[in-house]
């Protein structure tokens, strides 16, 4: 178990910095990554958005104030990173970023790093008609497992309003894929 | 008699400590259609060699930057010429300004002919300074006494109607 405040104070050191970013990859890379990843749902996408997030974070980690938990800091970079990653890609494609969104949930069936059954494949369906703060919610909780005080630091949402968005989720989600 | 003496049955050891914790699991067990498993998944060796990749990144990111990199030359080049030729566009279109006194008195009686103005008579007296007006300023032509008292006598069957002790 690291101890965030002694990272932190390493990374912000110039003859310790190196390493200690060696640790904090280590220590968050496959977290930050199946964040990204709900989001942007492709592998190669996911892995240069979470490459960018690292670099933002080296670059960026004298303005850390330390205000909110270095996780919770980091999962905030990662997941406005993958946010504009999509809105990017889809200006550039002349699309509305929920047209992206379900283009992106198409390609999955050819993904050779998709290996969801019928149903996975519509529960990503369903997941791309919630709105914004629903997904980030469901996925968060859902898949990631992560509390609620955590996911509240990160989105700086109240407990209550993520557990109402929550709610709201599963019930549309469940109500989709019954229909279906 | 104690009423607890007559139950003859019993629980297993901790069973209401443990019972919603065991409701709570069979709940989320038998409530949800939705999948555990998003069924994502990476190429192999992917977060062994994340740590390597990224370094290359960093390394490739952080280069040298020029002291005068040309991009940046052709931006400020760029900006001198697009000021240049917005000034000499301004000088090339400039036509001189009409200003109020120009517009012809019927243009402007149109103009309020024409558009609505949705102002309710008590907005109009809000911006009109009634105090420094007179009844005059609005009349095309003067109207004597004589003709008042004629349209009072013509029009008004009562003269209690005119209120006057009310408003001295």
């Amino acid at each position: 178990m690291i101890v965030e405040e002694t990272l932190v104070q390493e990374l912000k050191t110039k003859t310790t910095q190196a390493q200690a970013f060696e640790v904090l990859v280590r220590t968050y890379k496959e977290r930050l990554y199946w964040q990204i990843r709900s989001i942007v749902l492709n592998h190669d996408d996911a892995d240069d958005v979470l490459q960018n997030t690292f670099i933002k974070v080296y670059k960026n980690i004298d303005s850390f104030k330390g205000d909110s938990k270095l996780f919770s800091w980091m999962y905030r970079i990662a997941t406005n990173e993958a946010l504009s990653f999509i809105k990017k890609r889809a200006k550039i494609q002349g699309i509305t970023d929920s047209d992206y969104q379900d283009k992106l949930v198409s390609n999955l069936e050819a993904d050779v790093y998709f290996e969801g059954d019928e149903i996975q494949l519509q529960l990503q369906k369903a997941i791309a008609t919630l709105p914004e703060k629903q997904k980030l919610v469901f996925n968060m909780k859902y898949f990631q497992e992560l509390k609620y005080e955590e996911i509240s630091e990160i989105l700086d949402t109240t407990v209550g309003g993520l557990k109402a968005s929550y709610h709201l989720a599963v019930k549309k989600l469940e109500q989709y894929l019954k229909n279906d | 008699m104690n009423k607890k003496n007559k139950n003859p049955f019993k629980t297993p050891q901790g069973y209401f400590d443990s019972f919603e914790d065991n409701l709570m699991e069979k709940l989320s067990k038998n409530e949800s259609v939705i999948p555990k498993n998003a069924g994502f998944k990476v190429p192999d060796n992917y977060f062994e060699s994340f740590n390597d990749a990224l370094k290359s990144k960093l390394n490739t990111d952080s280069k040298v930057v020029p002291l005068y990199p040309i991009k940046k030359i052709i931006t400020v080049a760029a900006s001198i010429a697009a000021i240049a030729i917005i000034f000499l566009g301004y000088n090339w279109n400039t036509e001189e300004k009409i200003n109020f006194n120009d517009l012809a008195n019927s243009d402007i009686d149109a103009y309020f002919e024409n558009y609505e103005f949705d102002l309710s008579p008590y907005e109009i007296a809000e911006v009109l300074p009634v105090t420094d007006s007179e009844f005059s300023d609005f009349l095309s032509s003067t109207i004597e006494n004589d003709n008042i008292l004629d349209y009072l006598d013509e029009n008004v069957s009562d003269f209690e109607e005119l209120n006057f002790e009310d408003n001295e």
